[in-house]
């Protein structure tokens, strides 16, 4: 088995699907001579030339409209937003056009675009460059929303989204670019709606995305050397979200804990929450515990964003909450 | 003073009611008119509102079986006090001295006293439990308050409720969370109100001297006339059921001792057919009743019968949907069945039984036809009717189906 970095998992998957199928193509702002301000794209352009990977103006609004057009007309374009930030000036387009036009037709119209971005905390980005806002979007209906934790996950769920015929958000992480994990030889693609289980355990579920899964793992690893058994979960895709395991996972250990690097208030993990109480309230033996940043924006200080964002050490303080240890 | 909430009588002959459950907790502000709790009679589900508005200070009775007109709750103002409810206006409940009482008590003190852990108090006198200790201690029988909780808070958590039963072996999450039950175990289905109900009412409809007569109609033209009718308006479905209670309806009226209700002294004849319609219920077999049927259209008596059928299906009929029926019609059409026998729905005289329409070799004019036949079982009351006016009035229904005009 290969051993990809995370960004070289997304690089391999856009290669592959361009060069099987000629209706996907990329767009973004400096994705083509630049490779993408992460570096995600680089190389692209000289194997598939400026019609397929495609610079844009420095409008969000015109690039993700141009993209949703060209889903409706049949091609499978990948659209790069370079900053999660940036999805509010693209806002307008996702969730009015992509998330409406196959509903509002009658299925009719299908919209098969996929608008990679990335975003994430831990390198004192400040306030406007590394917002976790995957909130927004698993709001709206007609929209899926990936948000991926490996390199053979992000490989896996970016091949199946592209292939998708709904408008999918695929979230990456800025600071899972670098990690290295090993792949399928082939790509195997990954069902969306389903939830991967890191780690077994018996004592409580911690179900966690992007960043805080691996975050998640090594509280997990500390619980266990002081005798809690810890359950991770990440659910991978938020939108559709694999209710049954991870409802399966807490009524097996009966405490849970959610979460994620956005803000706490109104997060991801708060439905989730909702979710858990409401199908396992008869296996609860603990409040649900919530893990995420405080809610302030981000500072640019790096001691103040540490401060901020969550780390391994809050959530096995809300591991140990919810077993009264 | 607080308003006491009494249990009311939801319909005639109702004389106990089980509360399913309380869609308001202590402590709950409540308006005039709100839902307050669900109830089940022996006839339907009913959520009961409250009859006055404030503070739900009190739950007298959380669940269960509880007879007519006992105070089951009170509605008052924030902070006021509650009288016992036991000596509220629960006039059956026998008095116990107090030395009975204390007597009692004695006699079942335990020889040595253990010393016992109090439940930590949570402000409001509530027992502080997670829900899953809650679970267990319900299933276990375990009495939360006298268990001491361990976790924070002094939050009653599952390991105290299973360390509290000694001597069982402790049961781990896991086994609990094992839904499915092990193959080859047997399951008890505790019986609900309605399903008592049926058993009672089958069992006294047995008593009684019956006896059964069959025709079967060829349904060429009511099936014309059922698509006819939805061709020139799809959004009232009819059905083959609306036709047969509006024929049966009209025969009733034709042939009155069959709308008929036999008592100790007398034979009561009803001016008017409000023809019951049995429904399969996710609950059980419920009979909603489509009234004054001879004087409605088909398309009226379709209307009806789909908000009776969907609210039966959906366990939202009330009380009032279900009396005062005077004949009924079992219809298993859709399964299948050739015909089949129904029994008798008290204190109707009469009830009819209809299989699907099929097609039959049957003779026209001397050659052999297929046609669309239908048959139907009617059950008589032999002590309200006898033999030949019953077999005029299946006749007229037969004709009726074969020549749908001449009813309408």
């Amino acid at each position: 088995m290969p051993e990809l970095t995370y960004r070289e998992a997304v690089r391999d998957t856009l290669i592959q699907a361009m060069r099987s199928d000629d209706d996907v193509f990329i767009m973004g702002e400096d994705i083509a001579e630049m490779g993408g301000s992460m570096g995600v794209t680089q190389g692209l352009l000289a194997e598939f030339g400026p019609e397929r990977v495609r610079n844009t103006p420095i409008s969000e609004m015109a690039l993700a409209g141009a993209a949703i057009g060209a889903a409706m007309q049949g091609m499978r374009p990948v659209a790069e937003i370079m900053y999660e930030d940036f999805m509010t000036l693209a806002a307008e387009q996702i969730v009015n056009q992509a998330a409406k036009h196959r509903y509002m037709s009658g299925g009719q119209v299908t919209v098969p675009v996929v608008f990679r971005t990335q975003g994430g905390a831990g390198w004192s980005p400040g306030a406007q460059h590394a917002q976790q806002l995957e909130a927004w979007f698993v709001h709206i209906p007609g929209l899926k929303v990936v948000f991926a934790s490996t390199p053979e996950d992000v490989r896996g769920l970016l091949w199946t989204a592209i292939y998708d015929d709904n408008p999918v958000v695929f979230f990456e992480h800025r600071t899972l670019y670098p990690i290295k994990g090993e792949v399928p030889d082939e790509i195997e693609p990954i069902p969306l709606g389903k939830a991967r289980v890191h780690r077994e355990g018996e004592d409580v579920t911690v179900i966690a995305t992007g960043r805080l899964v691996h975050e998640s793992l090594r509280a997990a690893e500390e619980a266990a050397s002081e005798g809690i058994s810890v359950e991770v979960v990440d659910p991978r895709t938020l939108q559709p979200l694999d209710e049954e395991t991870l409802v399966a996972s807490v009524k097996k250990t009966n405490r849970a804990v959610v979460a994620h690097e956005a803000v706490t208030r109104m997060g991801f993990g708060a439905e989730v929450a909702a979710v858990l109480q409401y199908q396992a309230f008869d296996w609860l033996d603990a409040p649900i515990e919530r893990v995420g940043a405080k809610f302030a924006p981000l500072p640019f200080s790096p001691v103040m964003e540490n401060f901020v964002v969550p780390h391994a050490e809050d959530v096995l303080v809300a591991i140990k909450r919810t077993v009264g240890k | 003073m607080a308003t006491e909430v009494i249990l009311p009588r939801l319909g005639q002959g109702m004389e106990t009611g089980t509360i399913v459950r309380w869609l308001k907790s202590e402590g709950d502000a409540v308006a005039k008119g709100e839902p307050l709790f669900e109830l089940d009679t022996d006839k339907v589900t009913q959520e009961v509102e409250a009859e006055a508005s404030g503070v739900l200070l009190k739950i007298a009775v959380a669940e269960g079986e509880v007879p007519v007109g006992k105070t089951v709750a009170f509605i008052g103002s924030e902070g006021e006090s509650v009288p016992e409810a036991e000596n509220a206006s629960d006039a059956n409940a026998a008095q116990e001295t107090p030395s009975d009482n204390l007597s009692q008590a004695l006699s079942e003190q335990p020889a040595v006293a253990e010393p016992v852990l109090e439940p930590l108090p949570s402000g409001n006198g509530r027992i502080k439990a997670s829900p899953l200790a809650r679970r267990l201690a319900r299933e276990l029988n375990v009495d939360l308050a006298s268990l001491h909780g361990t976790g924070p808070d002094g939050r009653i958590v599952a390991d105290d409720v299973e360390s509290a039963q000694s001597g069982t072996p402790k049961l781990t999450s896991d086994k609990l969370s094992q839904a499915p039950s092990v193959s080859g175990e047997l399951e008890r289905v505790p019986l609900t109100n309605i399903r008592k109900t049926i058993a009672r009412r089958l069992t006294e409809a047995w008593q009684i001297p019956v006896f059964q007569l069959q025709a079967s109609a060829d349904m060429t033209r009511a099936n014309a006339l059922v698509a006819r009718l939805r061709e020139r308006d799809p959004d009232v479905r009819i059905t083959v059921t609306d036709v047969l209670a509006k024929v049966s309806a009209q025969a009733l009226m034709r042939h009155r001792e069959v709308n008929a209700e036999f008592t100790e002294d007398a034979i009561l004849l009803h001016p008017s057919a409000n023809v019951g319609i049995a429904v399969a219920a996710p609950q059980g077999l419920v009979v909603p009743v489509i009234r004054g049927a001879e004087r409605l259209s088909l398309a009226e008596i379709a209307a009806v019968r789909a908000d009776i059928v969907g609210r039966a299906r959906d366990n939202k009929l009330r009380a009032g949907d279900l009396d005062g029926g005077t004949f009924t019609i079992s219809n298993l059409g859709m399964y299948a069945v050739e015909s089949f026998t129904a029994v008798l729905n008290p204190p109707q005289a009469a009830i009819v039984a209809v299989g699907a329409t099929e097609d039959r070799v049957v003779p026209v004019d001397g050659e052999l036809a297929v046609r669309p036949m239908l048959t139907l079982t009617a059950t008589f009351d032999h002590r309200a009717v006898d033999g030949a006016p019953a077999a005029a009035f299946l006749q007229t229904l037969a004709e009726s189906l074969e020549d749908p005009g001449l009813a309408l």
